[in-house]
């Protein structure tokens, strides 16, 4: 009985969450020659896109509960109860990528004594972390204004819905945060 | 009600732990670097799919172990049926996953020249001893971190998925990393 439901409900969720999977897999494949050029550059990719998952499924389910609570709702969106959450997990993101960064470089020439480029790194990383909070805290707001719109529980919706567009996106504003750091530097 | 500098406050700490962690993964990577770029390119697109997956599945093991503690359905004990059950289709949905997904993957190989030194066969094998090993791992935490958790009357919803998902990722590239012998 169990097995059917789970399977039933959790499995075609699993499987798309596995396709998401392999977009992010396949950025991270097709940045190869980056990563040659740039020593340490590969040391963030876990973590980055870890705590993009963390911060933005937290900011999602923490709207859920301002909506179960009464807080906002699709009429009344644009209120002091959003505005904190978006600063909130903005500014996590800028904290959270800057120590990302400057733990990589730490590590990097504790284990390696390998010394990389501090400002590049942390350049790429914080570049990145912004632009992917920006998109993926818009992204949430589009998403539950849309649950609101139709009644649906938006406990169920926001969590695999990041999940799968969350590694994606930030992939993808890593890749062109190293490109842009490239010509810039 | 929100205050965004207690958001702020509240979520640094488990934050920072989870990111040190990740950041002792990145180095893992790091060391195997030259391996996973030159040789076996095709591994670097199963990274965040094994890590991925084994996450959800060990997260919504641990939802559903959760609601069950709350309701009373499920009991603190190690012989308790109903998270037997839950186990044994977690493994079973993991393992179909995996193996759909290894066949994808290696298509995909097969499209954009990523395949090469490495066949359908050793692949897949890889990809899924790593995965079956990494469920049945991350069942095993799973289970324990929701009913530790529970006992100590912390809610099991806070504490099973941040976990799993930080033991997944370390876990998931270790195994991954023994099985390809690098």
């Amino acid at each position: 009985m169990i097995l059917k439901q789970m399977v039933k409900q959790s499995l075609p969720l699993l499987i798309l969450c596995g396709i998401g999977g392999i977009f992010t897999g396949s950025i991270l494949g097709s940045m190869v020659d980056i990563f040659q050029r740039i020593p340490g550059l590969l040391v963030v990719i876990p973590g980055i896109i870890a705590l993009r998952g963390n911060i933005s499924t937290a900011f999602g389910s923490r709207l859920g509960s301002a909506y179960h609570l009464g807080l906002i709702d699709a009429e009344n969106m644009w209120n002091d109860a959003l505005k904190q959450n978006v600063i909130g997990s903005l500014t996590l993101s800028i904290l959270v990528s800057a120590t990302i960064g400057l733990i990589a470089y730490v590590t990097t020439f504790v284990f390696f004594q390998q010394q990389v480029n501090l400002f590049f790194l942390l350049g790429t990383v914080l570049i990145a972390g912004i632009t992917s909070g920006l998109l993926l805290t818009s992204f949430t707001i589009g998403i539950i204004y849309l649950v609101f719109k139709r009644g649906y529980d938006p406990d169920n919706i926001t969590g695999p819905a990041l999940a799968t567009v969350g590694d994606i996106t930030t992939m993808l504003c890593l890749f062109a945060a190293a490109i842009l750091m490239e010509v810039i530097v | 009600m929100y205050q965004w500098k207690r958001i702020v406050i509240n979520s640094f700490p488990l934050l920072f732990v989870s990111l040190v962690i990740e950041v002792l993964v990145g180095q893992l990577l790091f060391l195997k670097e030259e391996v996973l770029l030159t040789q076996l390119p095709l591994f670097l697109i199963a990274i965040p799919v094994i890590n991925g997956v084994g996450g959800n599945i060990g997260s919504i093991l641990g939802a559903h172990l959760a609601s069950g503690l709350h309701v009373g359905s499920v009991k603190l004990s190690r012989n308790d049926s109903v998270m037997h059950e839950t186990v044994v289709t977690a493994i079973v949905m993991g393992t179909v996953t995996y193996t759909l997904l290894s066949i994808g993957i290696y298509l995909i190989g097969l499209f954009n020249g990523l395949a090469m030194n490495v066949s359908i066969y050793s692949f897949v094998t890889i990809f899924l001893s790593t995965g079956i090993l990494l469920i049945g791992l991350l069942s095993l935490i799973s289970v324990l971190t929701a009913f530790i958790s529970f006992k100590k009357g912390i809610d099991p919803d806070d504490v099973v998925a941040p976990v799993v998902t930080t033991i997944g990722d370390s876990f998931g590239i270790l195994i991954l990393f023994l099985f390809i012998g690098v």
